[in-house]
């Protein structure tokens, strides 16, 4: 199987990474707004999922709470994805080698999977029980796992810093 | 400041964290859960307040079931920083700007979240013009995202 290796050195040597990451401020500004954009579209998912299982806003119809809070975990969502992907293009091959990047890549895949999962079918059925305190078992089963899987998404990825098995 | 940060320096759970590879790593993760967990609960009411979050709960009601969740994710985020700051005290924290300067807006934001945010949230909706739960909303959403903010740059510039 070919190695990726060498594409990943190609990325690192380009003239724009490297200016980045050489830069005093290039690191800290891109890591500072991958942070704030996790923090704005996870703090907003936790709301739902919150509302989800029953713990918090148990007074407002779900769909609404929902629809009001997309866009704002979108926005949260997309400036964390693109800084994110800019950290990776700057330092390819230390993500490449760091055992928490991967385990953070699955926990990601998994808890997107999870979101599409209930957009595409538990929330079509949300008429039901919309309007009350305790959602439907398929609906708080799918809070649930969303507020694991996020939260070891987070923490997995802030053990990116750490190399413990590297 | 110096005997007290002194004082922290010495305390056995500074030096445990000092001492262990682990505790001080997780301590941060589960830091950043409840930091996570605490702006989302600040986030859905001044998104309401700005007329962009949920609008068929009134602010009061949107705002007390937030509460709860504020208190218990602060207690967390308090647990958890307070191991952090003591183990480095007096190595890092004691002289980083950066540390003082999340600090002294945490303070603003705190007093600001206990006093106007609060008055405004629960206020009459009728009897407010509609620029002051804005104005609320967007000083708040700022205040509390220039903490996380300061925050995760104390790494960078301590």
């Amino acid at each position: 199987m070919p190695s990726i290796v060498p594409a990943l050195e190609w990325l690192e040597g380009l003239a724009w990474t490297t200016a980045i990451r050489e830069s005093a401020w290039g690191y800290p500004i891109l890591e500072t707004a991958h942070v704030a954009g996790i923090v704005a579209f996870a703090g907003l998912v936790i709301m739902m999922d919150l509302r989800l299982v029953g713990l918090a806003f148990t007074y407002a119809p779900m769909t609404q709470i929902q629809r009001r809070l997309f866009p704002w975990q979108m926005v949260g969502l997309a400036a964390s994805t693109a800084t994110g992907l800019l950290l990776c293009c700057i330092d390819p091959l230390r993500y490449y080698r760091n055992v928490f990047f991967w385990v953070k890549l699955v926990l990601f895949t998994l808890a997107g999977l999870n979101a599409l999962a209930f957009h595409l079918k538990t929330y079509r059925m949300a008429e039901r029980w919309d309007e009350d305190p305790h959602v439907a078992a398929t609906a708080r089963r799918a809070g649930a796992v969303s507020l694991v899987l996020w939260s070891a998404t987070i923490i997995s990825g802030r053990l990116i810093a750490y190399n413990w098995f590297g | 400041m110096l005997p007290f940060f002194e004082w922290c320096d010495g305390l056995a759970m500074s030096q445990a964290y000092r001492e262990s590879l682990y505790l001080f790593a997780l301590t941060q993760c589960l830091h950043l859960v409840a930091v996570t967990t605490f702006v989302g609960a600040i986030a859905i009411v001044d998104l309401r307040l700005l007329g962009w979050g949920p609008v068929r709960q009134s602010r009061a009601e949107l705002a007390r079931s937030a509460q709860r969740i504020l208190l218990w994710a602060g207690l967390a985020v308090l647990v958890t920083g307070i191991p952090q700051f003591t183990a480095n005290a007096l190595s890092s924290y004691s002289r980083s700007p950066v540390f003082a300067f999340k600090m002294a807006l945490l303070a603003v934001a705190l007093v600001f979240t206990a006093t106007v945010r609060r008055w405004v949230t629960l206020a009459d909706e009728r009897r407010l013009p509609s620029w002051v739960p804005r104005a609320v909303g967007a000083v708040s959403l700022a205040l509390w995202m220039g903490v996380t903010i300061g925050g995760r740059m104390i790494t960078f510039y301590g």
